[in-house]
């Protein structure tokens, strides 16, 4: 623990706490929720619309259902979205940036131009184009934002590529005969984990935002499920009397997109030094 | 040089925003202005053209031939003369004579003739845009005298009904029969109304004054403007309604109406609406096709958990898809009630299990999504899987007019007329089609479209017996389940408390006649 409040710094840690903290609450959220089955979405309307109280500690929302059991159970699809679309976006971004950059002349510019073409768009706008064209759901949302998500990586990974092409070690390689994939495999692909983990970790709250926008939109997942956006949207028309339908949702995005981005901080602020030095 | 004339655009705009509030203010504390927050656009307010909420406008600018006048607790439905003073119609229904009111005058002075009434009917036909369609059966008009107009229809059709609908009814002067679609979008009207449009900023507000010399009754403390200010925040309606920058407005979530209604100044007006939410099953699909397989899934519906969630209790339960207030209403139809166990019994006597189920509604329609949640819920503990399927309505139309044995197994949407009748929600509904428009659970009964044809055939000439034969093909729809009928909308309107002469029309969606008002 010393040690990890040593690396991290405080903020960090806390960050680092909060993180683990949403984590457990995805995975044990039956055991979590006063209310299970309101959380899977069984409706209860006799309770509808209820102020915080003893028996619901956040209220319930228009059908009657626990929010805060809402919220607990909304954590899984949440989360799993901010971490899939990051996870997308690297299985794209990583094969792409590495080969534009170890290879580079010719093809370094196509793959590239074909990265700026996606640059382009606005990512929230292509997001929504591409959620609208292929429907609501969960897996149609994380594959909308992963597209417009994967070019940071391509970029970033491209980076990496460039300058550990010129490293003696894999010059060296490619003069034993090593095989072009197996270098980029074995020899360029472990030096980029950690700016890319950084990177990564720095990237899952706004990932997880713009998932929450377009769920906020009506894009995100399929009802009776629910994620945070979809919450914050479906409370706003009763926002000014019934504050705690929106509120309880909007303060747990807030909370968990700014847990992850102080834990990248701390990530990168540890991983800089080294990361170079090695590099 | 940049910086200076980018003072001047800030100081320009800080003027006019100072400028448009001040203008918002002084009208909602004259007393002469009456101000709706209207929470959507006008896209057209061309009279030929106009099918969406810009009836709202030209209901005060324009007037038809009739007016339909619904159905109230105490009193029946019946047609107002309104431009046409009275009418007849021959006995084969065929020929239809009305007589137009005398001293009436357009906004631009011409005289309200016969001519004006045939050259109205007939741009509209000709452009043949919005609901245009409903005069398909005139055959052709003839003015014999300047006071006297004659249809002569193709089939037996109640003109008397049609010729007051909120669509491609309204009459124009003979002066403007020329001009295109973009003079009227440009804020220019030519009707008989109590009021003439005078400013128009599309997207933003529209005003109108009264006119002189209107020929119909004024009442003490009318109006002598009316401002339409467009609003699209439902929040934003609700705090002008409570702090008396708007009198009238809706589209507030019914959830809020509790407040409003503790609020002295404001009245919360609830009424019932010609729109009806109902799920239509494909019948053309197994085990859909069987219609005790339907009925057990609509006696799985929470009727009353869903008028009570979804309405905060102000919707009504829909007997069948013909509403109250319509002619045609069958109060004592024979609707299912919620009822779990029976639908259990039935579907284990049929022997349906592990049925998987796909509903699609549009993504804009909240009450679908509520009604599909609650119905999951009782379907699942039925062994029924529903999988709520929100899509953009053009997506979810296009799907379900495809291949019924690929498309949906239940479509939910809402429906109203656009004129008065019955036919139009069982014609279009239920009554057989070879390729899907909007019976869009392919239903197909010999023994019901017979019944309808012969129900529409009679409504122009003896509307008792009509309305009979009407009620007997919807039993027949009821029976076969061939949807499940969710819930009659209430059409809520919220007014400020010192309005005099407010009625809402459903015949007229969120149309509000502000000549008859005053405060």
């Amino acid at each position: 623990m010393r040690r990890v409040i040593y690396r991290l710094g405080w903020p960090g840690t806390i960050a680092l706490l909060c993180v683990m903290g949403f984590i457990c609450m995805a995975l044990f959220a039956p055991w979590l929720a006063p209310y299970p089955a309101q959380g899977a979405g069984a409706p209860n309307v006799v309770a509808k619309l209820s102020p915080p109280s003893a028996d619901y500690w956040f209220g319930t929302d228009h059908l009657g259902r626990d929010v805060l059991s809402r919220v607990i159970y909304a954590t899984r699809i949440s989360l799993s979205n901010g971490i899939l679309i990051v996870g997308f976006s690297l299985l794209i971004g990583l094969p792409i940036g590495l080969a534009a950059g170890y290879f580079g002349g010719w093809v370094d510019e196509a793959l590239m131009r074909v990265t700026d073409v996606f640059l382009a768009f606005p990512a929230l706008l292509l997001a929504v184009l591409m959620a609208a064209a292929m429907g609501p759901g969960f897996l149609n949302s994380v594959i909308a934002v992963a597209v417009t998500w994967w070019p940071w990586y391509a970029r970033l990974a491209r980076a990496e590529g460039m300058v550990l092409r010129g490293q003696p070690y894999v010059e060296a390689a490619r003069l034993a005969g090593v095989s072009h994939p197996r270098i980029i495999l074995r020899h360029i692909l472990p030096a980029t984990g950690r700016p890319l983990t950084v990177q990564a970790a720095l990237d899952v709250g706004p990932a997880l935002l713009t998932a929450a926008a377009l769920s906020f939109l009506g894009l995100g997942v399929l009802p009776p499920d629910a994620d945070w956006g979809q919450m914050v949207d479906a409370g706003r028309k009763f926002f000014p009397a019934r504050w705690w339908y929106s509120v309880a949702p909007g303060l747990t995005i807030f909370l968990v997109a700014l847990s992850f981005s102080v834990l990248g901080d701390a990530l990168r602020d540890r991983t800089k030094g080294p990361s170079r030095a090695s590099a | 040089m940049k910086r200076r004339d980018f003072m001047k655009t800030s100081v320009l705009a800080a003027l006019a925003t100072a400028a448009s509030s001040g203008f918002n203010l002084a009208m909602a504390q004259g007393n002469g202005i009456f101000t709706l927050a209207y929470p959507t656009s006008f896209p057209d307010l061309d009279p030929a053209t106009s099918f969406s909420n810009d009836g709202a406008v030209l209901a005060n600018a324009y007037e038809g031939l009739t007016r339909y006048i619904s159905a109230t607790e105490t009193e029946p439905s019946r047609i107002e003369p309104l431009l046409a003073q009275s009418w007849e119609v021959s006995e084969d229904g065929l020929t239809w004579t009305f007589k137009l009111r005398e001293g009436v005058t357009f906004h631009d002075g011409e005289a309200l003739t016969a001519a004006a009434v045939k050259g109205s009917i007939e741009r509209t036909r000709q452009i043949g845009g919005g609901a245009s369609f409903i005069w398909s059966p005139v055959v052709s008009i003839e003015a014999p005298d300047a006071m006297t107009v004659v249809f002569v229809l193709s089939e037996p059709q109640p003109l008397d009904l049609i010729a007051s609908a909120g669509f491609a009814a309204w009459i124009q002067s003979p002066a403007s029969l020329s001009q295109d679609n973009a003079w009227f979008n440009a804020g220019n009207d030519a009707g008989t109304g109590p009021f003439r449009i005078v400013r128009y900023e599309p997207g933003q507000r529209l005003v109108m004054e009264r006119v002189e010399g209107y020929w119909g009754n004024v009442p003490e403390g009318a109006f002598q403007t009316v401002a339409f200010e467009i609003v699209e925040d439902v929040t934003l309606i609700q705090n002008m309604l409570e702090s008396g920058q708007a009198d009238w407005g809706y589209s507030v979530p019914f959830e809020n109406l509790d407040l409003m209604k503790e609020n002295p100044d404001l009245k919360v007006v609830v009424n019932p609406s010609f729109e009806t939410l109902f799920g239509l099953y494909n019948t053309k699909r197994a085990p859909l096709d069987n219609p005790k397989v339907r009925l057990a899934l609509s006696m799985a519906f929470p009727y009353d958990d869903v008028i009570m969630a979804g309405t905060a209790g102000l919707g009504t339960r829909a007997k069948g898809v013909v509403p109250t207030g319509i002619w045609g209403h069958d109060a004592d139809a024979p609707i299912p009630p919620t009822d779990l166990e029976a639908a259990a019994a039935i579907l284990a006597e049929e022997g349906v299990s592990g049925l998987e189920l796909v509903m699609t509604y549009s993504t804009t329609q909240e009450i679908s999504a509520l009604a599909g949640e609650l119905w999951k819920a009782n379907l699942e503990t039925l062994g029924v899987t529903l999988t709520l399927q929100p899509m953009a309505w053009e997506a979810q139309w296009q799907m379900a007019k495809s291949d019924p044995a690929s498309a949906q197994d239940i479509f939910v949407m809402y429906w109203w007329p656009t004129y008065v009748t019955p036919h139009d929600y069982l014609l279009s509904l239920f009554r057989s089609e070879d390729e899907p428009l909007f019976n869009l659970g392919y239903y197909s009964n010999p023994k019901f479209d017979e019944v309808l044809d012969e129900a529409a055939r009679l409504s122009g000439v003896d509307r008792p017996k009509a309305e009979e034969m009407f009620i007997e093909a919807q039993r027949i729809v009821v029976e076969d389940a061939a949807a499940v009928f969710m819930l009659d909308r209430p059409n809520v309107h919220i007014i400020r408390s010192d309005i005099k002469g407010y009625t809402d029309n459903p015949a007229y969606g969120h149309v509000t006649f502000v000549g008859d008002m005053s405060r």
